[in-house]
């Protein structure tokens, strides 16, 4: 067999990975971010003692968990254009709306199960804790934002980092509606050339080492914030 | 107990590469013809899931198609047992080099490039990247298309194609290519470019809806497929090729066509490809 | 969406059984099943989390590296590495089934053992100290101390891996296992303008088997927490 690392580095090759790599990073942060927004809002949502709200919010996380995240995007990508108004829907198609759609897809994605883990956190603080700033005259917003989610997400740190990294590799999904990122890439690269084996090593390479990377600033935060009573 | 040695040997070598990122020379270093008579089985490789080439037969739920019965024809014309493998896109370059199987009958088109890593038998079946349009659009030629949208969809090569083919066409990219004709239907592009077997399906789609499609006659590429085997295997590509020339006289390949892709399939194609080289082919 | 089913129902439920290999649905369910509890990921992250939190330097160190790694590539890859390499490696024919099995117990345990190591670093520090005082071992503390409340606490986490543990198996079509995924394809290929209802179907299954997981883990939690509070 003709194994070559080096034809990876070929001037035909390269600047497809790398432009692939970045797409694949682009949409990583822009998610990510979005998606800490959005359940940062949802574990306020479920704070909120109305009924009907918390019952919104379970539907929101259950569909997003348990849907298959292509399907996700498909829905986003195929489904949403269609059910605004035309002029807005040509407006739209013009753009990057591969990217836009797969972009608010995976952080949504991915909000139901930041979530779920921040949820997690905020029961290992105890709930004498929330008396006792409620009690110090904190609103119930208030005492969740400045005394339970600072606590609850030091905690929920590991999972919040499995789950970034679940983002990260789930990105390679958008490649089903023409996203050009790094799978996308590697397996057009493999179906022209034939070279297996390697375009398969860069790929995994890529995904390991970015993963350190993500890894690495996780483990710096939990031990630059490390979960309060353990300090 | 010859081929332990080879594997263990190999072992060495693929981590030893997979370090150093040096080249190897060669895995399957023995003539596979060889090695295919002494153990008596053709070990033959197909795709997976792609009608109708190999697929599972929804009513028999086994492996059928086209690809199928090239392997069938190839182990009897060899004088052994076939043990057919359904292989994933992913999986049937690394399965081939690595040896697990002896050969790919995947409808794989020849390209320089792929040309490099595996060789190709002599064409065994071609396939043709065409437009369809709408039956009153008045549009009968590829020059016709001129000025007008032509979708594809994202990221096949038929868009890539169109692009060259149709200089004069507007092409666009849409998803998929249920989208692109869709937006036929709906009157967004007036053409729709993909490989005739899919665009095949949704002209039958059309028939007694109201607006029935048709293929411009004219491909804007033709694909040459080979059987593709490793490299330096000159013994078991010319089996191949004699095998596919025996086919090719006794009318077997014809009927396997007729079955698959011609009059008794729903695609009914006719057999325009003659069995030649594929780096040749016309 | 029902005339699909209707004339592919077998292929969703089991692939090409009896004539084949178990495949559909029935498989998916098999792998994420023994994946998850037989298949020991769940075990083993139990013995990574402890690992990766106690004091034994060496195995600190083997667990971190397993931990790093498995998270750090795609699934994908770990299935086709292990596909490829490892039988070249041990020297000897894995069956795909087993290689796919394997694969996903190893990246799932990774990431699990770091969804019970949260748990195990959320306990206050005073609670194994006070469970060693009373002349617990590290043992009996851990098993009827500090794992009963990690492990409670760390629910949603749990259901969120172990559900995306029954979609990650759809991922094993590559080195030719079959499962749900594989028929909706296979279909697909064959019913070319229909794919927008097979995937509504698809994804229909997924949902279900899905939901019925979180549904009992919701009514396990709440079992668990009832019993807790009643008086002893």
């Amino acid at each position: 067999m003709d194994f070559q690392l080096s034809f990876l580095l070929s001037a035909d090759v390269l600047p497809l990975l790398f432009k692939g790599m970045a797409t694949t990073v682009r949409l990583f942060a822009c998610a990510w971010v979005l998606g800490m927004l959005v359940a940062l809002l949802l574990v306020g949502l479920r704070a909120v003692p109305w009924r009907w709200l918390d019952w919104l919010v379970a539907v929101f996380v259950e569909y997003h968990r348990n849907v298959p995240t292509v399907v996700q995007i498909m829905v986003w990508y195929f489904g949403m254009p269609e059910i605004l108004p035309r002029d807005i829907k040509l407006w739209i198609n013009r753009g990057d709306t591969e990217f836009l759609f797969a972009m608010i897809a995976l952080a949504l994605n991915a909000s139901a199960f930041f979530a779920e883990d921040i949820r997690s956190g905020m029961r290992t603080v105890p709930h004498t804790q929330l008396e006792a700033a409620r009690s110090i005259g904190l609103s119930a917003f208030g005492a969740l934002w400045h005394v339970i989610l600072p606590q609850a997400l030091r905690i929920s740190v590991p999972p919040l980092i499995n789950r970034a990294l679940i983002l990260f590799k789930d990105t390679s999904l958008a490649m089903a509606i023409g996203v050009v990122e790094m799978t996308y890439q590697t397996k057009a690269i493999e179906n022209l050339t034939f070279r297996s084996m390697e375009v398969f090593v860069a790929a995994t390479l890529f995904y390991l080492v970015a993963s350190l990377v993500l890894m690495a600033l996780g483990a710096w935060f939990n031990q630059r914030f490390p979960p309060a009573h353990k300090g | 107990m010859a081929k332990r040695g080879i594997s263990i040997l190999s072992a060495g070598k693929l981590l030893g590469l997979l370090l150093a990122g040096s080249t190897l020379s060669s895995l399957a270093h023995a003539e596979a013809l060889d090695d295919i008579k002494a153990r008596g089985t053709l070990i033959c490789g197909t795709q997976n899931a792609s009608a109708p080439y190999a697929f599972q037969d929804p009513a028999s739920r086994t492996f059928v198609g086209y690809d199928v019965d090239m392997c069938k024809a190839l182990a009897k014309s060899l004088g052994v047992k076939l043990e057919h493998r359904p292989l994933s896109t992913e999986a049937r370059i690394p399965e081939l080099k690595m040896g697990r199987v002896d050969l790919v009958a995947g409808s794989m088109a020849y390209l320089p490039e792929r040309a490099e890593q595996v060789d190709f038998s002599l064409q065994y079946l071609q396939g043709a990247i065409k437009v369809m349009v709408k039956k009153d659009s008045g549009i009968k030629t590829l020059a016709d298309l001129a000025g007008r949208k032509v979708c594809a969809s994202k990221g096949s090569s038929s868009a890539a194609i169109a692009a060259r083919v149709l200089p004069k066409a507007q092409v666009l990219t849409f998803q998929d290519v249920a989208s692109c004709y869709l937006g036929l239907q709906s009157d967004k592009v007036e053409g729709f470019t993909a490989g005739e077997l899919a665009l095949k399906c949704f002209e039958i789609d059309s028939q007694g809806k109201g607006n029935p499609v048709m293929m411009v006659p004219e491909p804007t590429y033709v694909e040459h497929m080979g059987i593709v085997t490793n490299k330096n295997n000159p013994k078991l590509i010319a089996a191949i090729n004699e095998a596919i020339l025996q086919m090719d006289k006794s009318g077997e390949l014809s009927a396997t066509f007729e079955k698959w892709l011609g009059e008794q399939s729903i695609y009914k194609l006719k057999r325009t490809f003659k069995v030649e080289p594929v780096d040749k082919a016309s | 969406m029902l005339d699909i089913l209707h004339e592919y129902g077998l292929m969703f439920l089991v692939g090409t059984w009896p004539v084949g290999p178990l495949g559909g649905f029935a498989n998916t369910l098999v792998l994420a099943g023994l994946g998850l509890g037989l298949g020991l990921s769940f075990p083993l992250a139990m013995l990574l989390a402890l690992a990766r939190t106690g004091s034994i330097r060496w195995l600190k160190m083997l667990a971190t590296v397993w931990v790093y790694t498995f998270r750090g590539i795609p699934l994908v890859m770990v299935v086709f590495w292990a596909y490829f390499l490892l039988p070249v490696m041990i020297d000897t024919t894995v069956p795909a089934f087993a290689t796919a099995l394997a694969a996903i117990v190893v990246y799932e345990s990774a990431f699990l053992a770091e969804i019970v190591r949260a748990g195990l670093d959320g306990l206050p520090k005073g609670q194994m100290e006070a469970a060693r005082s009373i002349g617990l071992s590290y043992a009996q503390a851990m098993k009827s101390v500090i794992l009963p409340q990690a492990l409670l606490n760390i629910i949603p986490s749990l259901v969120s891996q172990f559900v995306s543990t029954i979609k990650a198996t759809s991922i094993v079509y590559i080195i030719g296992v079959q499962e749900i995924t594989f028929s909706a394809q296979q279909i697909n290929s064959i019913e070319m303008t229909r794919a927008l209802s097979v995937f509504l179907v698809l994804a229909a299954f997924y949902f279900v088997a899905c939901l019925e997981l979180s549904q009992f883990a919701r009514w396990l939690e709440a079992r668990i927490r009832a019993r807790q509070l009643r008086p002893a």
